[in-house]
């Protein structure tokens, strides 16, 4: 058992910089997820983590040792490919028994730990039958158990997800997390999916083009987020974005844009030149109690969803979704009416994009 | 929706195309099954003789010679495949440098001719005392099959997921292992076709055998055949005989494994 | 900060990489690599094969314009191209035409009978067409003759002008079958919905042809034409065992001309020379017709 710290890693593949700077700490039986577009560094820098990648500059470590140099072997990690990666042509008990086999773990105790991973994943009817045979859902939970016996300090996951269907994918995800809760190791989840982070992470960490943006607590991460691309990535729907003029004006703050001119109440101080961020719950349709407005718009699109409906509303020279509860008569084309939770708007610097509070 | 015109046309041609090519064999099949004593043209149907198979075989003296094409075949298809196994695994699942450069050769070895080298092979091996050796066909025909199948064997191992080979590697594999335990049993049809392919080119080989054999208790099955011919040239049956002898291997080969001959030699072409 | 960071991860094979090559590109660099080189040593040099050899410079090589014997051997071997190469192409291509359009059952039996010349050794062949070719016994000649064409019947392989042809004819049945094989399993890989597009508007069977089959069949008539064209160049079991070159000159190729220069009139420089002559336009027509199909492909 062992926390992983990234000490300002760098990757280069050539002369393509991959990850710059990733400084992360992740603690000792925490499940950190790391997020982020493809492109975002998140791949590589678990595989740096695993040993399957060299590391360009700074250092990583697992418990107290720097693992630069160290093989994958001698690290003491299990990784759950995306793709499974499982020995085609050994049944499931020796894929299982593999690693283990490798590391001259003696016979009776294989036999132990694999019926232990069998019982927790409900593969104990599977250990016969070849990788071929499994459904995608099994050989998943192969994977899985794979990583499970080896016992090792930390487990790596590389979107173990994304080959399920949706019903599965949300299943499993509460399946991995209950596990992960129960053996408590270290757990490194890479996900391009900022929904699996939210609902799986203790922490999550945002990368976006191999920089780290942010990491905290999904509540610190929504709540709070450091900075522009962190507000629009977490979160469904995702955060909308006006730019707008902002004025200090009766203990509140004058936002005019384009088409757009409100008095929020309660603000911060504000640099002339805003982004603002709005949530759909932050964007009420005018008739509401203490919200900021009116703000003028045009549907763009409804996005029905039953229990409550998104309104895509082209306004402020911008598109903002706006909440409304249950069904909506509204049609595109529709004028309407809209205003701003004051308490529940974010603002943002127009040129870094970094969060102002 | 096709004409049935135009399917019959595409039968019609394929039949044609198939009968060319099927009618010097047929014909020559029958000519070694033609009554020894009568007038013999080749591939007129004269009633079945296959004693003409057993006069062939002791008077071309074809058993030493089909042992011969044997050994040479055997040995120099299982030591080019181990090789080429160890290579294109190299090539296909390892990163080094200059392996791109060292994979340019090893294509450009693909279109080098034995033409072009049996010369100084000849006259080299004459000096070093292996002219007249199993050595002279084989060690060349490793040279040249090691080529075909690095290549081959690299085209496979690229097919095989990375993911596969780093699970080993985390899990505490060692390189070795992981070929002959995790991705080589994929392999069989793979290698099987190279298997098959490099048989047939080793068994097939003139030139070679025709430069460094003068023995004649080396000669490979088909300098046994020229040197039969030779001393045939009026004897139909006999000499036809003789040629179904020594095609017959590899053909009968091809009847159980056609699949993975025309595989390899379609897939094989199309290069990367 | 490592100052020298390893080009690739901990634990993963990079000497040992080299270690697995090493056997095969050894065997390859001895049996394949060296005798190449040597080949271009001798060529430098004349020699009779006995007596020491005195350097030639680049004799040899001059000689494979200046000589007769090596511009007509040379010249045999492009008209063998059209045999060996280019008609088998157009017969498979004719055929992947039509096979396109059609939806043939048994093409699996087809292919094995078209690809059977393929796979016998080609001393065999050349039994089997010599004896076709018997001016005598020969089922051309039988055939010919049991039409009402006697009067054409004759000695082709002892014909000045008609060995070659017949050679030619040789190398043909030998590798149509590759060819065809190769562009009906290429044709098979065109997506149906461009030949659907093509007939909505309006295209028949030429059109469709030439603006959806040939296109896409670039990459296998390259393969074809490569893999046909080294064996027209390297053409040597089949002329020894056939006519040795002859009548006179007629059917000299390059590659008759190596085994007959290093090993019967003893000289071994030439046939080194010729060797790497080969060798040399093996290369270049291949690298010629890849890059006429690479850049095909950029449409």
């Amino acid at each position: 058992m062992a926390g992983v710290r990234f000490v300002d890693v760098d990757k280069r593949f050539g002369s393509v910089e991959a990850v710059r700077g990733l400084s992360l700490d992740v603690a000792d039986g925490e499940l950190m997820v790391i997020v982020g577009p493809s492109g975002s560094g998140k791949t590589t820098a678990l595989r740096m983590l695993a040993g399957l990648e060299s590391i360009s500059g700074g250092e990583v470590l697992i418990g107290d040792r720097v693992v630069n140099r160290v093989a994958p072997r001698e690290r003491d990690v299990a990784m759950v490919f995306q793709d499974y990666a499982l020995y085609p042509q050994m049944s499931v008990f020796d894929n299982l028994a593999f690693g283990l086999r490798r590391r001259r773990v003696p016979k009776p105790e294989i036999g132990t730990r694999v019926q232990r991973a069998a019982e927790l994943l409900d593969i104990g009817h599977l250990l016969e039958r070849k990788p071929g045979q499994l459904s995608g859902g099994q050989a998943q939970r192969v994977a899985l158990g794979r990583a499970l016996v080896r016992e090792p300090q930390v487990f790596l996951m590389d979107e173990p997800l994304s080959n399920l269907d949706a019903k599965l994918r949300t299943q499993t995800r509460g399946e991995i997390k209950r596990l992960q809760q129960e053996v408590r190791t270290t757990t490194v989840y890479v996900t391009h999916d900022q929904v699996e982070a939210m609902t799986m992470g203790d922490r999550i960490a945002v990368m976006n083009d191999g920089v780290l943006e942010q990491v905290g607590t999904p509540e610190e991460l929504y709540e709070r987020p450091a900075n522009r691309f962190v507000a629009g990535f977490i979160g469904s729907p995702a955060m909308s974005f006006f730019d707008a003029a902002a004025a200090r004006e009766d203990g509140g703050v004058r936002l005019r844009g384009e088409g757009i001119d409100v008095h929020v109440p309660r603000a911060p101080e504000l640099p002339p030149e805003v982004t603002v961020g709005v949530r759909p719950e932050a964007a009420r349709l005018w008739g509401a109690d203490g919200i900021a407005g009116p703000v003028s718009g045009t549907v763009a699109y409804i996005e029905a969803l039953g229990r409550e409906t998104f309104v895509g509303v082209d306004a402020a020279g911008s598109r903002l979704a706006v909440h409304q509860e249950g069904r909506s008569s509204l049609q595109p084309g529709d004028p309407v009416e809209f205003g701003l939770v004051p308490d529940a708007l974010r603002f943002f610097a127009t040129d870094t994009g970094a969060a102002i509070t | 929706m096709t004409s049935r015109r135009e399917l019959s046309l595409t039968y019609v041609v394929l039949g044609a195309f198939s009968l060319f090519a099927l009618a010097p064999v047929v014909g020559i099949v029958l000519t070694a099954l033609q009554d020894p004593d009568g007038l013999a043209t080749f591939g007129s149907f004269d009633g079945l003789h296959p004693s003409n198979f057993v006069d062939a075989w002791r008077d071309g003296n074809f058993g030493p010679y089909l042992r011969s094409s044997v050994i040479v075949t055997v040995a120099v298809v299982v030591v080019a495949s181990v090789l080429s196994i160890l290579a294109g695994y190299a090539f296909g699942l390892m990163r080094f440098r200059g392996s791109q450069v060292l994979f340019y050769v090893v294509l450009l070895g693909l279109m080098i001719p034995t033409e072009a080298i049996v010369v100084p092979l000849y006259y080299d091996y004459r000096d070093l005392g292996l002219t007249d050796t199993y050595w002279a066909l084989i060690l060349p025909q490793i040279g040249t099959s090691v080529a075909f199948g690095t290549f081959w064997m690299r085209a496979y191992f690229r097919t095989v997921p990375r993911s596969l080979v780093e699970a080993a590697r985390i899990d505490g594999a060692s390189s070795w292992f992981t070929l002959w335990r995790v991705v080589l049993p994929l392999a069989r049809p793979a290698i099987l076709t190279m298997t098959v392919l490099l048989s047939m080119w080793t068994w097939n080989e003139f030139l070679l055998a025709l430069v460094m054999v003068t023995d004649e208790g080396l000669r490979t099955a088909p300098l046994g055949l020229s040197f039969f011919q030779g001393r045939n040239q009026t004897d139909l049956t006999l000499l036809a005989a003789g040629a179904v002898i020594v095609a017959t291997p590899i053909v009968l080969l091809y009847v159980f494994l056609q699949r993975h001959f025309i595989r390899g030699m379609l897939s094989g072409a199309v290069k990367g | 900060m490592s100052a020298a960071a390893p080009e690739r991860p901990p634990g993963e094979p990079r000497l040992v990489g080299y270690l697995y090559l090493l056997p095969a590109l050894v065997a390859f660099t001895a049996f394949v690599l060296v005798p190449l080189g040597r080949s271009v040593w001798l060529s430098l040099y004349e020699w009779d094969g006995v007596t020491p050899g005195t350097w030639a410079g680049l004799d040899n090589y001059g000689e494979l314009v200046s000589e007769e014997a090596l511009r007509a051997a040379f010249l045999h071997a492009l008209v063998l191209l059209f045999f060996y190469a280019l008609l088998p192409v157009a017969i498979g291509l004719l055929l992947a035409g039509l096979v396109a359009r059609a939806r043939v059952r048994g093409l699996a039996l087809f292919r094995t009978v078209l690809f059977l010349p393929q796979v016998i050794a080609l001393v065999v062949v050349a039994v089997m067409w010599r004896m076709i070719y018997d001016p005598g016994s020969g089922a051309l000649n039988e055939v010919l003759r049991a039409v009402g064409l006697g009067s054409l019947a004759q000695s082709w392989l002892g014909d000045f002008d008609l060995a070659l042809p017949a050679v030619g004819l040789v190398g043909t049945w030998v590798w149509f079958g590759l060819a065809m094989v190769l562009l009906v399993a290429g044709v098979q890989k065109i997506p149906e919905s461009l030949y659907d597009a093509a007939r909505v508007d309006g295209a028949g069977m030429v059109r469709e042809f030439f603006a959806v089959t040939l296109p896409a069949l670039r990459g296998e008539i390259a393969v074809a034409l490569t893999l046909t064209t080294i064996a027209a160049l390297r053409n040597f079991d089949l002329i020894y065992i056939t006519t040795k070159g002859g009548p006179g000159d007629a059917t000299s190729v390059p590659a008759f001309q190596v085994y007959d220069r290093a090993f019967q009139t003893g000289e071994v420089g030439s046939a080194a020379a010729i060797g790497i002559a080969l060798t040399a336009i093996i290369f270049s027509f291949s690298f010629v017709i890849n890059r006429t199909a690479e850049r095909g492909y950029a449409l």
